[in-house]
């Protein structure tokens, strides 16, 4: 099939497209590769070239990246190397064209694309194009020359700070590190700043004084030694090798681009074929494969009862998704501080004018309830009262439009009996937000028994279009999250009471790669809360836990500075414990692999998403059933 | 009309803001751009060539003197369709949709979108007329004396810039100005206009409450609906608004007038073929379009000329001003429609218009049923068509028959339109 197509036009310049057929974006696929090596060779030849012009044909961006999926199928380092090898090569012809070459940016450009990208003389952005290099994200870094280039156009600092946190840029960033040559309003204007580059044939601007500055040798061990602090703040290395190989990488061989990318593709097999990488990569295609689209779904208005902090905070963040939201409570006072964190949100996120008071502009305190009539997705978050709920939902059905979405974010009341007085109570569905609702990327979608398959799928439609990922659950207590999360922080509890200090029992948790140890965890929650959960899942049979004397006695964790810690809390934790480590994560494994059994989630790899996501464990093992295939817990 | 039948197939407009608030960061072309670019999602018009756009704006740069053309560039409209820039002040869109009404009936072409924008966010300051001469003789020079020489004298005052201006350029008075005086001669009371502003708000607000508006607007840079709309608008605070425009013995105040707004619309006309062909309902047939213009440097009311319009319509078409169901009656200013209405009430007034007496008066319910300019606000240019849309929506929605029109315009003009189903 063919992935690309070209012509010359009679000034000479060739343009070529890139359309791989059957997908919605391009990727740098092996079959691409090659077709791209062949085109190379047979434009070089062409008669009369003036120059050559890269665009892509999808709607969606110029190139989304290498194809993941196709990294699975490299199990050998030395074929790896071979087949990077290739791709170098292909990079370098690219990069050693003696007319100028020109990448037409819009859209995504990201990892192999970008690297593709900059092996042009020049590129032209529309303003809407997003550039990157998320490699890191997957446990890997650039490999189809990608670092050397990179450090050579954003200078060291600039180029390292991209590779390492994997962020986007938009096109005007993209500028200012050198990746993109001019930014365009109109995709029209692509192609003719384009020709204009090509027809002026300008070399390629050499790196300035202080980019070299930076690959002097002794400024490069400075700038790595930086550069491993700041990364250390945020990742151990056994976990995730890849920002510190780069790191080495750039130490060692960043005295040229030549150098470095060779180092390039000596490091990267051992980094593609590592456990990390290999988790990584299939979280974020499990979690890519759980979003949901629907083109002819296209809610315009949420209405949300319950301005508490669960609903006040699913509000904001709809209306800062671009949804219409009115947000409905007793009274205009119990709406106000939810629209004061709505307006804080706005503010951190979107941080310019007139963006902030559109956001505002979508988001408005309906104490009649007016919104509901209108409203496509309806969610209830009021107290968690099985009465309440069930005559809620029973004038909700009658006020709502029959095409609407009506919603739960109850955590604890089946939805089976919430739905008992409804007169369709298949339309009744769970949708399971986690606190802090702006922080967690996970929603759990929840079916219960009666709930009807459309919508569920209308549901997870929904959370895709507000950018979380919707994980289908079965209603039953505590769905998944909370109920491996209860089970957790009840095991810590019992370690805790058995003699190990709070500190050692956090320390060993965070060395086998938690977020956070789990009595700090249960201060952040709120002991109260911790303890009225584990009450609902009957975690508990004693009435006389130290976390029950803590409630009693009003310590209530960090909302209240003190639970079992004294809060704000200072501390360096220590190395800790690897078999307390495993002991901790373990019960997690055993929950999950519960839950999966009594068929709360689909299947393992769905209960592997759920669990990385929705509870930060350790990305790096794949999550708890991965982990325990794989034997490391 | 003669010839063949023009239908209004549908519209589609952005939410309106006040100037420096949702649009501060646009431009007239990406106003205008999003507001045709709603009306082909809306209407599935991807890839269709429309045989003629007008669009146009009041607050222009001159960078702007291809913006119909730019705009159509900027849709997934067929790049083939042709963009025609044209301005008339408030009545921009109005003309524009019957002068393509008319070129439809003729048989010219057979599809068309009029459409209209305004920015007074996106306003071009320019410099003074001694500045810009200057700066063009030292760039002609050729020595550095001739360079310097060029600005031998220049004055501070010659430095600053010159932003729009709104002001009529024949009498010097501003719109406002101009409409006090109307209400002087016509003796409209600051209560009248007050009760008129509430009401054009809180039936704006009725109206979005039952989701008519939801056919009529889409999103763009983040705002979803019109933002002027107060649905706690009422007499005591409408009351303790100061007068706007004449301090001391006004009647208009910020409340009971249009304030400045940014946004654009537009609406899509066709034959009943080519609606057919490309599987669009019709909402109603233009019947009949007029424009007029009166004296008003010599005393006529500068907004009264709708007045004149509507009555040589109503002449031309055999029909009496009691005949409709719908009168949608762009409101500049409240006292501006009070005023019209009077007028036609007035045997006098009504003879020199050519009518032998009194056009009589409406019923009130039937007019600017859903709010109006003084609620949604008034994007010069995109006013017209915001105008059209919501009349064609509402007679298709009610199952009326027939709608009057009628917008007044800076520079003593008025454009008037009839719709029926």
């Amino acid at each position: 099939m063919m992935m690309l197509n070209y012509r010359q036009d009679f000034e000479g310049i060739v343009w070529l497209r890139l359309d791989q057929p059957d997908s919605r974006v391009n990727t740098l696929s092996s079959a691409m590769l090659v077709q791209l090596e062949n085109a190379l060779e047979q434009i070089g030849e062409l008669p009369n070239l003036r120059g050559l012009v890269i665009e892509s044909a999808k709607k969606s961006g110029f190139i989304a990246g290498a194809d993941i999926k196709e990294f699975d199928q490299f199990q050998d380092a030395e074929v790896l190397r071979v087949a990077l090898t290739r791709a170098h090569a292909l990079m370098d012809r690219l990069a050693s064209f003696e007319v100028p070459t020109v990448a037409c940016i819009h859209g995504f450009c990201l990892g192999g694309g970008l690297e593709l990208a900059l092996a042009c003389r020049h590129r032209v952005a529309t303003a809407d194009a997003k550039l990157g290099f998320p490699e890191v994200k997957l446990g890997l870094f650039p490999g189809f020359g990608g670092t050397g280039r990179c450090i050579e156009r954003s200078g060291a600092l600039a180029g390292m700070t991209a590779m390492l946190t994997g962020k986007t840029y938009k096109a005007y960033q993209a500028r200012r590190l050198g990746w993109v040559d001019r930014v365009l309003n109109s995709p029209d204007r692509l192609r003719w700043a384009a020709r204009k580059l090509i027809l002026a044939a300008r070399p390629q601007t050499k790196p300035g004084l202080s980019h070299r500055l930076m690959q002097w040798q002794p400024v490069r061990k400075v700038l790595a030694k930086k550069m491993r602090q700041q990364t250390l703040k945020k990742a151990l290395p056994e976990h995730y090798p890849a920002p510190f190989a780069l790191i080495e990488l750039f130490e060692r061989e960043g005295a040229c681009s030549r150098s470095m990318r060779q180092g390039e593709i000596e490091r990267f097999p051992a980094l593609m074929l590592s456990r990390t990488s290999q988790s990584l990569r299939r979280i974020f295609l499990a979690a890519e494969s759980r979003k949901v689209r629907q083109p002819d779904f296209k809610p315009r208005r949420v209405h949300i009862i319950g301005a508490g902090v669960m609903g006040g905070d699913i509000a904001a963040w709809a209306a800062f998704s671009g949804y219409e939201v009115t947000l409905q409570d007793l009274s205009a006072e119990a709406i106000e501080p939810a629209l004061e964190r709505a307006k804080s949100l706005f503010k951190k996120r979107l941080r310019t004018q007139p963006a902030i008071n559109n956001a505002l502009g979508r988001i408005r305190a309906d104490v009649q309830g007016q919104g509901i009539a209108l409203a496509d997705v309806i969610i209830e978050a009021v107290v968690e009262r099985l009465e309440v709920k069930s005559s809620l939902f029973q004038s909700l059905e009658q006020t709502a439009k029959p095409t609407a979405i009506l919603a739960t974010n109850t955590s604890s009341i089946p939805l089976e009996d919430i739905a008992q007085n409804m007169q369709d109570p298949t339309r009744l569905v769970g949708i399971h937000f986690f606190n802090p609702v702006a922080m967690l990327p996970l929603v759990e979608v929840v079916q219960g028994k009666q709930t009807a398959f459309h919508w569920i799928t209308g549901a997870q439609a929904w959370v895709t279009s507000i950018r979380k990922t919707p994980l289908v659950v079965k209603s039953s207590p505590g769905f998944l999250v909370n109920r491996v999360l209860a089970s957790y922080m009840m095991n810590a509890l019992d370690i805790l009471e058995s003699g190990t200090s709070a500190d050692q029992i956090d320390a060993a948790a965070v060395s086998a790669g938690m977020p956070m140890g789990p009595i700090e965890l249960m201060d952040s929650v709120g002991l109260d809360i911790c303890l009225a959960v584990a009450e609902q899942l009957a975690l508990t049979q004693r009435t006389d836990t130290l976390l029950h004397q803590k409630v009693q006695s009003g310590q209530l964790g960090r909302k209240s500075n003190q639970g079992f810690y004294t809060w704000p809390l200072k501390r360096s934790l220590p190395q800790g414990d690897a078999a307390l480590g495993r002991r901790l994560l373990g019960i997690i494994c055993d929950t999950t692999l519960t839950c999966v059994e009594e068929g709360i989630v689909d299947n393992a790899e769905a209960a592997d998403i759920g669990i990385i996501m929705g509870t930060g464990f350790a990305p790096f093992l794949g999550g708890p059933i991965r982990a325990r295939e794989l034997g490391a817990l | 009309m003669q010839g063949r039948e023009v239908f209004l197939l549908g519209s589609n407009r952005i939410g309106f803001c006040r100037a420096y608030t949702g649009y501060a960061d646009q431009t007239n072309l990406q106003l205008l751009s999003a507001a045709l670019n709603g009306l082909v999602d809306r209407y599935g018009l991807q890839g269709v060539q429309i045989d003629e756009v007008t669009a146009g704006a009041v607050v222009v740069h001159s960078s702007d003197w291809n913006l119909a053309r730019e705009a159509v560039l900027n849709t997934q409209l067929a790049p083939q369709s042709v963009g025609t820039t044209l301005q008339m002040a408030c009545g921009t869109s109005l003309q524009g949709a019957l002068l393509l009404a008319g070129k439809i009936a003729s048989g010219q072409i057979d599809c068309a979108i009029a459409a209209g924008t305004d920015s007074i966010s996106d306003a071009p300051l320019s410099t003074s007329r001694k500045l810009a001469s200057r700066l063009v003789k030292a760039q002609r020079a050729k020595t550095l004396g001739a360079k310097l020489a060029a600005f031998k004298g220049l004055s501070l005052r010659e430095l600053a810039p010159l932003p729009p201006s709104t002001h009529e350029p024949r009498t010097g008075l501003s719109m406002g100005q101009h409409c006090e005086l109307m209400a002087q001669q016509w003796g409209i009371r600051r209560e009248d206009q007050d009760q008129w502003a509430i009401e054009s708000h809180h039936k704006a607000h009725a109206a979005y409450q039952r989701g008519f508006y939801d056919d009529l607007v889409s999103g763009h840079n983040g705002v979803l609906r019109d933002t002027h709309i107060r649905a706690d608008a009422n007499l005591e605070g409408m009351a303790a608004l100061k007068p706007a425009f004449d301090r001391a013995n006004g009647t208009l105040s910020a409340g009971n007038s249009t304030p400045l707004t940014d946004g654009a619309s537009s609406v899509l006309l066709g034959t009943r073929e080519w609606a057919m062909a490309h599987g669009l309902p019709i909402l109603a047939r233009i019947q009949a379009g007029r424009t007029a213009a009166n004296h008003f440097t010599a005393g006529d009311g500068l907004l009264m000329a709708p007045t004149q319009a509507v009555a040589d319509l109503l002449k031309q078409t055999h029909l009496s001003l009691q005949d409709f169901d719908l009168y949608e009656i762009h409101e500049a200013f409240a006292a501006q429609v009070l005023c019209t209405l009077k007028a036609w009430e007035d045997d006098e007034f009504c003879h020199g218009l050519g009518a032998t007496e009194a056009l009589g008066p409406i019923d009130r319910d039937k007019i600017n049923p859903v709010g109006s300019s003084l609620a949604l606000g008034h994007p010069f240019a995109a006013t017209g068509a915001r105008v059209l849309g919501v009349a064609g929506h509402w007679l298709d929605q009610q199952a009326a028959k027939r709608a009057l029109i009628s917008v007044c315009t800076a520079g003593g003009m008025g454009v008037a339109a009839i719709l029926e189903r």
